[in-house]
């Protein structure tokens, strides 16, 4: 292996530069670097979207944009930000960071991993180009439900392509991930010494080849449903609408996990790294870890409680939605019981660990609430939903990932940025995010639908505080955005251990570390 | 002066609309009220929790900070706490569990009932039928509210009488009755919500499902579609007027004799 | 080196089974149903071999019609409501409308309440098991011939037959835009 590595470094003086580097690069940082760079724009594109959706719904009646429309923006909002903006941020994590925390060279099929990339601006250039389209976008929601989704436009089988795309992306990654990590761990890390980055990773990773082709199978039949007279999704063949429900949410409960389970791996790492002390109950953490991804596949239908399903179901899936519950509290109490007693400091990257805490679990209350099925019934497709999982999904995932930019990131550049206005970007995204969703909770429990354009004038107040906060949040990250060009900007050099508290292989490596690292094997203890 | 000003405040629309509203209605059905106090006990479950939870973590934050000298413990791993705090709140979700179980078999059961009312969702409205008395008509959301909401329509909204929640053909329903509800669709998935009226299904096209309501009070009740159904899903609302039963079979009886045409 | 060979391929068969579960489930909702007893849906095929067992237990059977995607067609039951003796065997209709002046093909698709009871009304003649030709402004009377199983629960006493009416003149290609 050493001599093939050494053979390939002679190679790099004819290596080429500018855009041929990026195209044809099967490094992993260089591959990372792509993946997050990528992420942020679609988070741009998303966020746009998300303020088209707010601008319209500032005030009741209808101001800006016609009701088809509207419904697109809902729909791509929701694709463009889970798999362009979160995913892909944690498969750029991933990249980065596995190979450097286990000591392996780099990913086990690197061009593989090129290609995993490149799929990506491919896939949404033709997803987002449907907007253009006459016949406009894909506007039945991101859960593409028939038989709504089977009267869409032109922008269907585009849209289907795409995310087929997508899904091999995820799939071609993951394998790339599992490999390296079961193979490629520097002799003397066992599996119950790797750091729980790497391990939520690992779960993720088998999460994302058991579910992805399963969106594939229902995305498939929609499109021969449409156009090739199969009749899965329509009752006059023998078919149900329902069905595509149950093969839709099989695979996306265990998409929601997918979502959020690097997250954790990034608050488990960043939390022992500012309070000096070790993650309380790492054993813990990797069982519970593995008992979520488990038990995500059995709790499907709770996303469908009121299609009429036999009682039976209902309870089924009530109980085992509550016992979900149980895992993911024991992360909660791990992590708190990290910080107890620990000698904490308040670095941007420790600000948003934080926060990811306290929020996530704001999320995971009304996640509760939401299994509950009685319950449910009134609050299912309302609001109430809409702030559920945007709590979970931003202040939880982005606030990770947001984190582990702040952390990594003298490590990746060897630059820092600056502390007081990483700072003033929490504290602003922090206030902001809020702003927008948490009176979200309110409208949905006083009666508002989801996905609709305009609504009651009883509902205008809170929808203008929350219309009011996305602004602020989006305008905020701009604030990141310049806070990473000054960081690259700066001539200082940061340290190998950037950070006091900051334990793992990737901090004995230079920042930033070499082109190629751990071309020969670190030693464990 | 300030009786009088108190006086329009109530009487003015926008006050009668709740704004600023922040829970879920108790209703005026056994079902929105087993929905809403399952609904409370788990929120104030999740709070007492938080409190505890967030509490720990704010007093960690004060006072076990570098800032203040504090040194790092060393212990990272117990056996014992792991299994308290996963036994503990399995507990917890049993204790809620048994009342929910408990609500979700009287919602679900809707045997007994002495009328039936089929609901058919289409793109973009309502249509009833009662079936006992062969009634059917369609409701759609009413004329002033569907000018009113057009983009660059020019008419404020907040002057509109109940905006977007507003229909031409209103539901009556008797009170104190057991009235089961058929709900279908004739193209895609609509759901039917009125949430003083508790509990929601969807309507499903080729297939019905069932609930059912016994409202307790006279009122006029208003919901929405509750199933992303395409580009006016915001805008096919209903409107459920609850009146005495007498009052009730006086008004099948009018509609019998009209024949109330049906126009889409 | 260690086994990457093994890896590979072995997550690409997991992958590939994956997909193939998902079309799996498409006949494992039915077996599940059927051995749950969770069935919610009435006979898709003829039953055979039924015998009349009339019991002492009367219940209400209520029909109802819906008609789908606007299609040009009136269908109307033509008993709304009747008392049916468990066990014995019934004869009612539907009454299908073209209102159009081609000729067009109607599916019929039956959906039964409460859904945990639907597995006891059998259908041994039934319109919904074939699609219908019916030549423009021609009315149709379409047969459906039953029996309540005797297994039905003790406390249904209403059991509610729908029937949604689809044009499937135009099998390949669904439904227009909106």
């Amino acid at each position: 292996m050493s001599a093939n590595i050494d053979k390939l470094h002679d190679d790099h003086s004819h290596t080429p530069t500018g855009i041929m580097r990026w195209i044809t690069t099967t490094n992993h940082k260089d591959i990372g670097t792509m993946y997050l760079w990528f992420s942020l724009i679609m988070f741009f594109i998303g966020g746009l979207m998300a303020l088209v959706i707010r601008a319209e719904l500032f005030q009741p009646g209808l101001q800006l944009v016609v009701p088809g429309f509207f419904n697109q923006m809902t729909t791509m909002h929701a694709l463009v930000m889970i798999f362009g903006a979160v995913m892909p941020a944690f498969v750029g994590l991933a990249n980065w960071q596995i190979p450097i925390m286990i000591g392996a060279p780099d990913m086990a099929l690197p061009r593989l991993n090129n290609w995993s990339f490149w799929i990506l601006p491919f896939a949404f250039t033709m997803m987002l180009s449907t907007l253009f389209f006459e016949s406009g976008g894909p506007a039945a929601g991101w859960t593409l439900y028939p038989p709504l989704s089977l009267q869409g436009g032109d922008s269907m089988p585009f849209v289907i392509l795409s995310i087929h795309l997508l899904g091999l992306s995820s799939i071609l990654g993951a394998i790339n991930v599992i490999a390296t990590i079961l193979n490629m761990r520097a002799p003397g890390m066992t599996l119950m010494k790797m750091p729980i980055f790497v391990w939520t990773w690992l779960i993720t990773a088998f999460l994302l080849i058991a579910s992805m082709p399963v969106l594939a199978g229902a995305i498939t039949m929609l499109l021969t449903d449409r156009f090739f007279g199969t009749s899965f999704f329509t009752a006059s063949g023998g078919g149900d609408p329902v069905l595509f429900q149950h093969i839709f949410w099989f695979f996306g409960h265990p998409e929601v996990y997918i979502l959020i389970l690097p997250a954790f791996g990034i608050v488990s790492t960043i939390i022992p790294a500012f309070s000096r002390k070790k993650l309380f109950g790492y054993d813990s953490m990797v069982y519970a870890t593995a008992s979520i991804a488990l038990l995500s596949f059995i709790v499907w239908a709770h996303h469908m409680f009121t299609v009429g399903m036999p009682l039976a179901g209902e309870l089924f899936f009530m109980f085992t939605t509550m016992l979900i519950a149980v895992p993911t509290g024991v992360k909660v109490f791990n992590w708190v019981a990290t910080m107890w007693r620990g000698s904490m400091t308040f670095e941007t990257p420790m600000l948003f660990a934080i926060a990811f805490i306290v929020l996530f679990t704001v999320g995971g209350f009304s996640g509760l609430m939401l299994a509950m099925v009685p319950a449910d019934f009134q609050y299912h497709d309302t609001y109430f939903v809409v702030a559920h999982f945007h709590y979970v999904l931003v202040p939880g995932a982005v606030f990770a990932i947001i984190a582990a930019v702040y952390y990594w990131l003298p490590k990746w550049t060897g630059k820092m940025y600056n502390e007081s206005l990483g700072k003033l970007h929490f504290w602003l995204t922090t206030f902001f995010v809020n702003l927008t969703f948490f009176p979200m909770h309110f409208v949905g429990l006083a009666g508002m639908p989801r996905r609709i354009p305009d609504y009651a004038v009883q509902f205008a107040d809170f929808n203008a505080i929350a219309s009011v906060g996305a602004f602020g949040f989006g305008l905020s990250q701009l604030l990141f955005v310049y806070i990473l060009y000054n960081a690259l900007k700066q001539r200082v050099t940061a340290e190998d251990k950037c950070w006091e508290g900051a334990e793992g292989l990737e901090w004995t490596l230079s920042s930033p570390p070499p082109y190629h690292s751990f071309e020969k094997a670190p030693k464990i203890d | 002066m300030k009786i009088f000003s108190i006086i329009l405040m109530v009487i003015s629309p926008t006050a009668a609309l709740a704004a600023w509203e922040t829970n879920m209605p108790r209703g005026v059905t056994p079902t929105s009220e087993i929905a809403y106090d399952l609904h409370m006990l788990i929120f104030y479950i999740t709070v007492v929790i938080g409190i505890l939870v967030f509490g720990a973590m704010l007093y960690s934050i004060i006072y076990h900070r570098k800032s203040l000298g504090h040194k790092p413990a060393s212990f990272h791993e117990s056996t014992k706490v792991e299994i308290i705090w996963t036994v503990i709140p399995f507990i917890i979700l049993v204790g809620m569990a048994v009342p929910a179980t408990k609500a979700l078999i009287l919602m679900e059961d809707t045997r007994d009932s002495e009328i039936t009312l089929k609901v058919t969702g289409y793109q973009w409205m309502w249509q009833y039928e009662y079936l006992e008395d062969s009634v059917s008509f369609f409701s759609k959301i009413d004329n002033e509210s569907n000018v009113a909401r057009r983009l660059d329509s020019g008419v404020d909204v907040t002057g509109v009488d109940h905006y977007l929640r507003n229909v031409d053909n209103v539901v009556v329903l008797p009170t104190n009755t057991k009235v089961r509800i058929l709900l279908t669709a004739s193209d895609v998935i609509h759901a039917w919500w009125v949430p003083e009226l508790g509990g929601k299904k969807d309507a499903i096209p080729g297939y019905i499902n069932e609930m059912w309501v016994d409202i307790k009070e006279p009122g006029v009740y208003r919901g929405q579609c509750a199933e992303l159904c395409g580009k006016d899903h915001g805008f096919m609302p209903i409107v459920v007027k609850a009146v005495p039963k007498n009052e009730y079979y006086k008004w099948v009886s009018i509609q019998k004799s009209n024949k109330v045409a049906i126009t889409k | 080196m260690k086994n990457f060979k093994n890896i590979y391929l072995s997550l690409t068969l997991f992958a590939v089974f994956m997909f193939s579960f998902s079309y799996m489930l498409v006949p494992l909702y039915d077996i599940f149903c059927e051995i749950t007893g969770l069935n919610g849906k009435t006979n898709q095929e003829k039953v055979m071999n039924i015998n009349e067992n009339p019991t002492e237990r009367f219940i209400r059977v209520k029909f109802t019609s819906t008609i789908a995607n606007s299609a040009p067609f009136i269908f109307e039951p033509v008993d709304r409501e009747m008392t049916v003796q468990i066990g014995k065997i019934y004869n009612t209709f539907y009454t299908l409308t073209n209102n159009s002046n081609s000729l067009k093909h109607a599916t019929a698709s039956p959906s039964v309440v409460p859904s945990e009871d639907a597995e006891y009304f059998k259908k041994i003649e039934c319109f919904c098991f074939s699609q219908q030709e019916i030549n423009g402004l021609e009315t149709k009377e379409l047969p459906l011939q039953f029996i309540i199983d005797d297994d039905l629960p003790s406390d249904t006493k209403t059991l509610i037959l729908s029937y949604t009416m689809f044009n499937t003149t135009d099998q390949i290609g669904s439904n227009l835009e909106k």
